[in-house]
């Protein structure tokens, strides 16, 4: 196996340690990466769309633009909802940007330069409240590296959000033919540049934390930070 | 392609133009690794179940109907009083050589491609999978790009790689690929390698996110597939004009790191799905070739020519493959003789042919359901290429596949209901219905660009 390999395994074994709310961590497979990740700043990340504008409300219900959390630092922010109950969909991406924030927080390089945003598109149940327990003790801790839950705000930020996002959600029928409670979504995470490009968009198959570290590290580096 | 080929091939191509004388499927909440077989592995909510619709890119022929192409939709839900027949049919409003499709990674959008006119058609087949709409049409890609023919649709998260097949300035092989957001927006192009063994050729995309890597075939540009296959065969400087590469790329780094000697144009490429595998198979056209792209011992990745398609003196022209959930079979569609063969891929290094039907007088792809109880059949490879007289059949079979012998279930005659070529087909769910987000809005990247115009 490449060290890579390790290296990837190592990060998932990490992730694994802490629980999600909805999936216990052992329902969780990480997804297969035996490979080495290709060196930060060894490739370009494109500019693939701007980051939408809406309001957003933070787990302490105060409303302000979306802007205030993809903009200034580079950003990781996953789109999600607290009952989502797929080990490879919202647990997948909450365990692995633990285990990003974890890396990204050694790094004085990162220093007040990441954040992570969890935001879910479920604001008829993920209230402030409800956001504030899925959340736990990550919006206190590493603050070198915050993350802030969001939900968008009363009225047409939803829509815009998930259009400008172009983050798909739906609802799968049940046996019955009615509506399930379920939401069916693709899993995103996006990497977010201090000027609210969207420069990388990781599903399932490609959320492996050395990647999603290494990329963010490429960022970094167009600003001037170096790494050994 | 050498001389023995070329005859023969011209043989079978003169004796075609002789005869013109005479889901209930659910969706998974999330993806999980790959659509029906043969898609992105980006792509999610597979359709594990029975599919509901069969969308069919057809080819307009000149005097038929509207002779525009157009994307029909097929209802083939045996539960359904509709099974077996055209439900919806969605013409473009001109003809372009309709010919393959691919969806967004949230399969609510299908990509369409034009290989004569290089439009880009996307069709919403999520606000009403019965009746899909066409919400976006990209007509401005050879002036932006330099490139010719869009042939593969390839989901990335939040995005569509687009593989051309030839170029603006010679409409020759050398080509590149695209990519998009899923609204439409060109991002960046890539130019196909054409150094260190590359012949800048393109075809088919397959990507292995767990390797990180990425696989290109090659075919032909733009004055060959456009050329009457007859005349083409006669045509020895043309008939150097193919594909005999594959390449194998970083998929992050978007950079070539190998490029292998596949002579015979490698088309269609399938990744085993089987979690683990490390390993693709591809059909060669010319050279009736299965080849297997694998990792070896110490991980480098080699290319291997491991069985052989019909007889290839005869030339049989293997043009589409679909490789079975679990990686164990292979179906293979030969046009020249009709069949469609089943390959048991137990052993990928030596895969055994167990079965063969003719299914057709000519038959182009072929696309099987996620459990492998159904296969589904077309007709046409392209329009210049299809065969002439009472063999032009044009038409999609559904078959029931028992593990012994393949079934016709129904059958559509694109002739008889005034479609037209029948090519690519993808498989539609109406199990899922929107939770949230906007109404599809039509919208149109180049102003120029009015179908019909």
């Amino acid at each position: 196996m490449s060290r890579g390999a390790d290296l990837a395994r190592t990060f998932l074994a990490l992730a694994l340690t802490s629980l999600a709310p909805a999936v216990a961590a052992h329902q969780i497979t990480p997804p297969s990466a035996d490979f080495v990740a290709p060196a930060a700043g060894s490739y370009r990340l494109e500019r693939i769309y701007r980051a939408p504008s809406g309001r957003v409300v933070d787990v302490h219900g105060s409303a302000a633009p979306i802007a205030r959390y993809t903009q200034g630092r580079a950003t990781l922010l996953s789109l999600m909802y607290t009952q989502c109950n797929d080990e490879k969909g919202c647990p997948l991406a909450l365990h692995t940007l633990d285990v990003v924030r974890k890396q990204l927080a050694r790094m004085p390089q990162a220093k007040n330069r990441v954040r992570l945003v969890s935001l879910s598109f479920d604001p008829a149940r993920d209230t402030p409240a409800v956001l504030r327990d899925y959340a736990g003790d990550r919006v206190r801790t590493l603050p070198a590296v915050p993350w802030s839950f969001l939900v968008p705000a009363a009225g047409p930020a939803l829509g815009q959000l998930l259009e400008g996002f172009e983050q798909d959600v739906s609802r799968a029928n049940g046996q019955d033919g009615t509506a399930s409670a379920d939401l069916s979504h693709v899993l995103k995470v996006f990497l977010i540049d201090r000027h609210g490009w969207v420069r990388e968009i990781y599903s399932t198959s490609y959320l492996v934390p050395q990647v999603v570290i290494n990329d963010v590290k490429t960022l970094l580096m167009e600003d001037g930070a170096r790494f050994p | 392609m050498n001389s023995f080929l070329r005859h023969s091939l011209g043989r079978i191509a003169g004796t075609t133009c002789a005869a013109l004388l005479a889901f209930g499927g659910l969706t998974a909440p999330t993806p999980v690794h790959a659509d029906e077989t043969c898609n992105s592995p980006f792509m999610g909510k597979l359709i594990k179940g029975q599919e509901d619709f069969v969308y069919v890119w057809t080819l307009g022929i000149e005097g038929v109907g509207d002779g525009s192409d157009k994307l029909v939709t097929i209802d083939s839900n045996p539960k359904s009083p509709n099974y077996g027949k055209v439900i919806h049919k969605l013409s473009v409003g001109r003809r372009g050589e309709a010919h393959h499709m691919g969806f967004t990674d949230d399969r609510r959008y299908l990509w369409a491609g034009g290989l004569d006119d290089s439009r880009i058609y996307v069709f919403d087949v999520y606000s009403n999978p019965a009746k899909p709409k066409l919400i976006r049409t990209i007509a401005d890609m050879p002036a932006k790009t330099g490139l010719v023919g869009p042939h593969t649709f390839y989901a990335m998260p939040g995005r569509m790689l687009v593989q051309f097949l030839s170029n603006t300035k010679d409409h020759g092989g050398v080509t590149g690929m695209a990519q998009f957001t899923n609204k439409g927006k060109l991002i960046r192009t890539h130019a196909m390698p054409t150094d260190n063994g590359g012949d800048g050729y393109g075809y088919d995309i397959g990507i292995n996110p767990g390797k990180n890597v990425m696989l290109t075939s090659s075919f032909t540009g733009w004055n060959n597939y456009m050329m009457d296959l007859g005349k083409l065969v006669q045509d020895g400087e043309a008939m150097k004009r193919f594909g005999s590469t594959m390449v194998l790329w970083d998929l992050k780094t978007m950079q070539p790191k190998t490029t292998f000697s596949v002579p015979g144009s490698p088309l269609e490429i399938r990744w085993s799905l089987k979690e683990g595998d490390n390993w693709a198979v591809v059909a060669t056209a010319l050279t009736s070739k299965i080849w297997l792209v694998k990792q070896d011992g110490s991980g480098q990745w080699q290319a291997k020519d491991v069985a052989t398609i019909g007889d290839p003196s005869k030339i049989p022209l293997p043009v589409d493959i679909s490789i079975t959930a679990d990686g164990k079979g292979l179906w293979v569609n030969t046009f020249m003789d009709g069949k469609t063969r089943y390959f048991d891929l137990t052993d990928p290094e030596n895969p055994k042919q167990t079965f063969e039907k003719e299914t057709g007088k000519q038959v182009n792809m072929v696309s099987q359901s996620w459990d492998g109880k159904r296969v589904y059949i077309t007709s046409s490879l392209l329009a210049n290429w299809d065969k002439k007289g009472d063999a032009d059949e044009q038409f999609v079979r559904a078959f029931n596949w028992d593990g012994q012998d393949l079934s016709l279930a129904f059958e559509v005659d694109f002739h008889k209901e005034k479609l037209g070529r029948a090519h690519h087909m993808k498989f539609g769910t109406k199990a899922v219905r929107a939770a949230h987000g906007p109404q599809s809005t039509p919208v149109r990247v180049a102003a120029s660009d009015v179908p019909g115009r």
